[in-house]
């Protein structure tokens, strides 16, 4: 993380500091405030998308640690969202549990399927990671379906009623909302300061070579192991949202192609940054809204006529694959390194380096 | 029993079929040290070229298929020089997405240019079923499982006995090496994605002759993974025997495990026994072992 000149810390604990200057303060300050009140004065579409936005921002955050950092190619995310809402769903709608324990508990039910493909990571490496980790959508898709009717619901899925927390009933998407972000923020806060702290420098040198890591006594097992189970729990967490928020769950909801959304999210943003997940999933999720609002714009001008219904579905493959192709090919640093152009010459303006 | 042994023959051609998919996959592997996720697209690519040329433009059969044939090679050709000749030696998540990200792009592709309508592919085949004892075989099916042998038998006499084959096979050993040694790394990529394009779509018309499909029938190269990974991605000759072992027991799981189950074990099977074969042995049965050094 760079620094503004003229920044000293004087103790440990400003050393430590998330945020280090009286300008960073006041833009997290605005930031706060802007989300924090944004439901009270937006559309109920906008705070619809903005609770979607949230959840995927889980998810991505956790893909990041396991894919950005740790440097595991996994292909799963979206499974593992889905095992946290199935736990979630399953655990509210079968034992009525608290969500203050349900969500915890979807994060550790997806965790614990993540780690199994983490154990696989530390046999296989590169594209039989990837592949292996595409088994674990199969695996999740066919376990689910077939499990007695009574537990999981199978192709009818589950349907839950709205949650409640300290007698506040979740079953407006203002609340939601609230729920969503405040889970979000607490997660996001979480990954910064992982990834900063020992665990994540270690993750960090797994990525760069796994054996030159081991040698050097870092433990890759345990470390590579770890990175899946923190990455499947954040999606455990987004799953449990996912399923309070849409109080629905089905396995047909997570699907492999959600996962190369949130790959196509982070390589957009810039790996190995949490702030690059961040950017990279309010830019995708905003074009896909674009892509939906437009969509049927499009057929009306006969634009690309003859495939009706199926043009967003088209056009969003074509976007989706689109920008992953370009972005790994001319900008593999994502977003994040623009934005650290941009505000590192900001800061040293009128000089050019 | 007349029915089991149908399940395991049908599995067996279906396997086979899945080998001829795989087969894409390998051939990219062993030079470009590539795996291109998109091969199921390129499928579905050629078999919407040829239900183009010999439906829609009611071109004669040999002239659709030659033209199939030719467009998919440069098919193949394209997509190595635009996509991923800018991303020799970068790492290799980059050369993971950008597959992805080429898979996802020629589906919408395809739906943009060819719709989702169901298309009804002429035969290439006699539809007429091969009758073998009591059981009645798939014409298509069975000439594509002799047609898939044949060609891993010429290609793996390809690349382990003729020069430009064995240029490749030393190329696919370390692109660098290659180089410094005076062979012409690029000309070795470049053929292997020609010809992995043109074996896409003889597993397109073997796949989809005479029958009705849509564009989510590119799912086959998702299905052929198992067997590329079985096999272990370098080796040709293994693939038949990975994707016999994986469509026998894909029929086997059918025929006794899908009454248990309502169904849809045969479709998971592979991905179970590809988990646990990587466990065991995590570069496939045939593939390379490479020691890697820091």
């Amino acid at each position: 993380m760079t620094l503004p000149a003229g920044v000293y810390a004087e103790t440990y604990d400003q050393d430590h500091a998330l945020i280090r200057t009286r300008p960073q303060w006041i833009w997290f300050a605005l930031l706060m405030i802007f989300v924090l009140t944004l439901p009270l004065y937006s559309s109920g579409k906008v705070t619809g998308i903005m609770i979607v936005m949230w959840i995927t921002l889980i998810a991505v955050v956790g893909l990041q640690i396991n894919v950005g950092y740790a440097g595991q190619v996994n292909m799963g995310q979206s499974a593992f969202m889905g095992v946290g809402a199935y736990t979630a769903g399953a655990l509210s709608f079968h034992f009525h549990l608290p969500i203050w324990l349900t969500i915890p508990a979807a994060g550790i039910g997806a965790a614990l399927f993540g780690s199994m493909f983490g154990l696989a990571a530390v046999r296989v490496k590169g594209f039989y990671l990837a592949l292996t980790t595409i088994a674990a959508q199969y695996v999740f898709a066919f376990i689910m379906i077939k499990l007695p009717k009574a537990w999981f619901g199978q192709i009818e899925g589950l349907r839950l009623n709205p949650v409640s927390l300290f007698g506040i009933e979740f079953d407006s998407d203002i609340r939601i909302y609230y729920l969503v972000a405040s889970v979000a923020i607490i997660m996001i806060y979480g990954a910064w300061g992982l990834v900063r702290s020992r665990t994540g420098r270690a993750l960090v040198a797994i990525r760069d070579n796994d054996n030159a890591a081991d040698i050097i006594g870092i433990n890759v097992f345990y470390y590579k192991s770890l990175s899946f189970f923190v990455g499947a729990f954040y999606a455990g967490i987004a799953g449990a949202l996912w399923a309070y928020y849409i109080r629905y769950v089905l396995s047909e909801m997570f699907t492999l192609w959600l996962s190369v959304w949130y790959l196509g999210m982070l390589i957009v943003g810039g790996m190995g940054s949490i702030l690059g997940a961040i950017i990279g999933t309010v830019v995708i999720r905003l074009l896909q809204e674009f892509i939906t609002y437009f969509g049927p714009w499009m057929t009306e001008f006969k634009l690309l006529s003859g495939i009706g219904g199926e043009i967003i579905f088209a056009s969003m493959n074509m976007l989706l694959g689109g920008v992953i192709i370009l972005f790994v090919i001319f900008e593999p640093r994502g977003l994040v390194h623009r934005w650290n152009i941009i505000k590192e010459s900001y800061r040293i303006w009128p000089f050019p380096h | 029993m007349i029915s089991l042994l149908s399940h395991i023959i049908n599995g067996a051609l279906s396997g086979l079929l899945y080998a001829l998919v795989a087969m894409g996959f390998v051939i990219i592997y062993r030079s470009a040290r590539v795996f291109n996720f998109a091969q199921g697209e390129v499928v579905i690519v050629g078999a919407f070229l040829f239900w183009t040329f010999a439906q829609y433009l009611e071109f004669p059969l040999w002239l659709s298929l030659i033209l199939s044939f030719a467009i998919s090679l440069v098919l193949g050709l394209l997509i190595e020089r635009v996509v991923l000749r800018p991303l020799v030696g970068e790492e290799l998540f980059a050369l993971v997405m950008v597959t992805i990200g080429l898979l996802v792009f020629i589906r919408g592709l395809v739906l943009v240019i060819w719709g989702a309508d169901v298309h009804f592919v002429p035969p290439v085949f006699s539809m007429k079923g091969i009758k073998l004892g009591p059981l009645m075989l798939d014409r298509g099916l069975v000439y594509g499982a002799l047609m898939t042998i044949g060609v891993a038998i010429l290609f793996s006499w390809f690349f382990n006995r003729t020069r430009l084959g064995l240029e490749m096979t030393a190329v696919a050993e370390d692109h660098r090496i290659a180089l410094s040694l005076g062979l012409k790394v690029k000309r070795s990529i470049a053929v292997a994605w020609a010809i992995s394009g043109a074996l896409c779509t003889l597993a397109a018309i073997i796949f989809v002759s005479g029958k009705g499909m849509t564009f989510v029938a590119a799912d086959i190269g998702l299905a052929a993974l198992p067997v590329a990974l079985l096999a272990g991605l370098e080796s040709i000759g293994g693939l038949i025997l990975a994707g016999l072992l994986i469509g026998i027991s894909m029929g086997l799981a059918e025929h006794f495990l899908d009454p248990v189950f309502q169904g849809g074990v045969g479709a998971v099977l592979p991905f179970a026994v590809m988990i646990i074969v990587l466990l065991i042995r995590p570069t496939g049965l045939f593939g390379w072992k490479t020691i890697e050094r820091i």
